[in-house]
């Protein structure tokens, strides 16, 4: 077996050390752009144009203070940040929440109209969101729900529902009954059983759900950018595409708005390191579902 | 799967009372009530927030209407005016140009990069963290950053190309109208290789290792393992991965609104985009409805399809 080993490494060592060199310099392609955005957020104006390679030796946290008290923008990026944090959260346990009870349901089945029902989440699942931004907008405007972190929030939840629902069934279906039914004879309700037995067991499942969820909605722009028009209920996507593409010299909040973007992407990177292994699960399972 | 034909497919005897008595039927909805409550919350949002509004799209798509004044009844006027409106047409070939190229782009580098770490090379844990990293980011910010690196003048692109020597071909990348798709479909692509990869990735290392080591005992190239073992049996993935990317990527607005809006003179507008600016921009919101159920049937059109096919490749297995 090792010789068989050796063999094949002779055999291959060309192309190989051309694959690591490729992969190399294709590493340096991906991950230098989001360097280069967390230099930068370090740097004045004038070394941003003048120097974009440089390395912040003496870095500048001015346009950090700047983007957080508003600074030349009159924008305060905390209250961004803080309506972000809201709609996320609200969006993902609202999300979880009906998802779990509606996959539950189909999972313990079958009774009249469940199959209906996970056809009608097929095919919800194929509805592209953009369909709905016209009549939604007016939609809102009737319940008074424009302008409001709750209604994107019940929103956010409702464009998630078809894909959780479906991956909550496919956990359901894995699930042992026998617990549950224990807690019947006992005399619980279903919904108690649900609650005192299902839940606490489940928390892994629900946090995977809201791990697969938070990218998108963390970042969800189409719909933010004709439903919160105040500068109160602003996201973050809004305050980064807030910032107009024009030439670089007649701007003056770059740094400003590369400090904004850090500051975007800093809690999805924590996240990310931290649940790296639940997110390769949940896409891997999504994409094969 | 079992469980789940137990599930979709009632037994005949089961089928037969329901046809046959009624009363039998109501029996057996009023027993399960509690089904029912479990569901209520999530269809209760699904049918305001999402079926209501999709029909409300199609109502409005046979109207004229600014907003304000009544709306007026135009029938199929709308379609009529967008079989003629060059801007959709337009707009539709980038969707389809971006979707295509983004699909072959992502899927095709992510097999590749998938291929390449695979067989363990020396750091691959490290490789597969950088690959997988520009997935994470939202799309506004990707977009924000791509918009400072094309940047003409102090741009990071240019900048490099001037400091290697190559000056003469640093362009306007995002300012030029042969050249803005194309760009964006780059950011798209630099930006999402790594899903399939990771996909692909898992997949490959669920071939067992039994199988690697009777090819490479059997003398079998490198190349010919990729083509004779690995990719035909990953080929489900792939092509599931392919079919996800393109309905991804029929969708795209977030990149393109950010970088260009849909510019120069319309050379990378989207149906996403003309249909924000339709509605948004020029409220005219019949119109948009006309072109967002265009995009509808195109999109529900091909991710139906998607899962017909999955569902019927599970029943196979």
């Amino acid at each position: 077996m090792a010789a068989a080993g050796t063999e094949l490494r002779r055999r291959v060592t060309p192309s190989r050390s051309m694959i690591m060199t490729l992969l190399i310099v294709w590493m340096v392609v991906q991950v230098y752009p989001i360097v280069y955005l967390f230099f930068t957020s370090f740097k004045s104006d004038a070394e941003i144009l003048n120097a974009p390679f440089s390395i912040p030796l003496s870095p500048l946290l001015d346009n950090y203070w700047q983007v957080l008290d508003g600074g030349r923008t009159n924008q305060s990026f905390v209250i961004f940040f803080i309506n972000s944090v809201i709609v996320t959260a609200g969006s993902l346990v609202i999300l979880v929440t009906a998802s779990s009870l509606a996959g539950y349901a189909l999972a313990r089945g079958p009774f009249p109209g469940s199959g209906g029902a996970r056809q009608v989440l097929l095919l919800a699942l194929a509805v592209p969101v953009h369909v709905l931004l016209v009549p939604i907008y007016f939609f809102f405007g009737d319940l008074g729900l424009r302008n409001s972190l709750i209604g994107m929030m019940l929103l956010y939840a409702t464009l998630g529902l078809p894909f959780t629902t479906i991956l909550m069934r496919a956990y359901f279906l894995s699930f042992p009954r026998e617990l549950e039914e224990a807690a019947r004879i006992d005399g619980c309700s279903r919904l108690g059983a649900f609650w005192r037995i299902v839940v606490p067991v489940s928390r892994g499942a629900f946090a995977s759900m809201a791990i697969v969820n938070v990218g998108w909605v963390w970042s969800e722009l189409f719909f933010a950018l004709v439903l919160l028009d105040r500068l109160g209920v602003r996201t973050l996507p809004l305050a980064i595409a807030a910032y107009k593409p024009t030439t670089m010299a007649s701007e003056t909040v770059i740094g400003q708005l590369f400090a904004i973007m850090s500051l975007t992407i800093v809690p999805l990177l924590i996240f990310y390191f931290l649940f790296q292994k639940q997110i390769r699960k949940g896409m891997t399972a999504g994409a094969l579902k | 799967m079992p469980t789940e034909h137990g599930h979709d497919a009632p037994t005949p005897a089961a089928t037969a009372t329901h046809a046959v008595a009624r009363p039998g039927r109501w029996e057996a909805i009023r027993q399960n009530l509690h089904w029912y409550a479990f569901l209520a919350p999530a269809f209760l949002l699904l049918v305001l927030f999402m079926a209501y509004p999709l029909y409300r799209s199609f109502d409005l798509s046979l109207y004229r209407w600014k907003g304000l004044l009544p709306r007026r009844f135009v029938g199929l006027d709308n379609f009529v005016r967008l079989f003629d409106d060059r801007y959709f047409w337009g707009a539709l070939n980038h969707t389809l140009v971006f979707a295509i190229a983004a699909t072959i782009g992502t899927v095709g580098l992510g097999l590749l990069l998938a291929l390449a770490i695979s067989r363990r090379v020396p750091g691959h844990s490290v490789y597969r963290f950088a690959f997988y990293l520009p997935v994470m980011l939202p799309m506004t910010v990707t977009a924000a950053l791509w918009v400072r690196i094309y940047e003409a003048n102090y741009g990071l692109l240019n900048s490099a190309l001037r400091a290697i020597g190559l000056g003469a071909l640093a362009q306007p990348w995002l300012g030029s109208v042969d050249l803005s798709l194309g760009s964006i479909i780059t950011v798209s692509i630099w930006q999402y290789c790594g899903f399939p990869m990771i996909v692909l990735l898992a997949a490959i290392e669920g071939i067992s290792e039994e199988v690697h080591e009777a090819a490479t005992l059997d003398g079998v190239t490198e190349w010919g393992r990729i083509r004779m073992i690995i990719v035909p049996l990953i080929w489900p993935v792939l092509v599931s991965m392919t079919v996800i990317q393109l309905i991804f990527s029929l969708k795209v607005f977030d990149l393109v609104w950010v970088m260009t809006k849909g510019g120069p003179a319309e050379s990378s507008a989207v149906l996403g985009t003309y249909l924000y600016r339709k509605a948004f921009e020029q409220q005219q919101y019949g119109y948009a409805s006309a072109v967002a159920v265009a995009m509808f049937a195109i999109i529900f059109t091909v991710t139906y399809l998607y899962y017909r096919l999955v569902q019927a490749g599970g029943r196979e297995n």
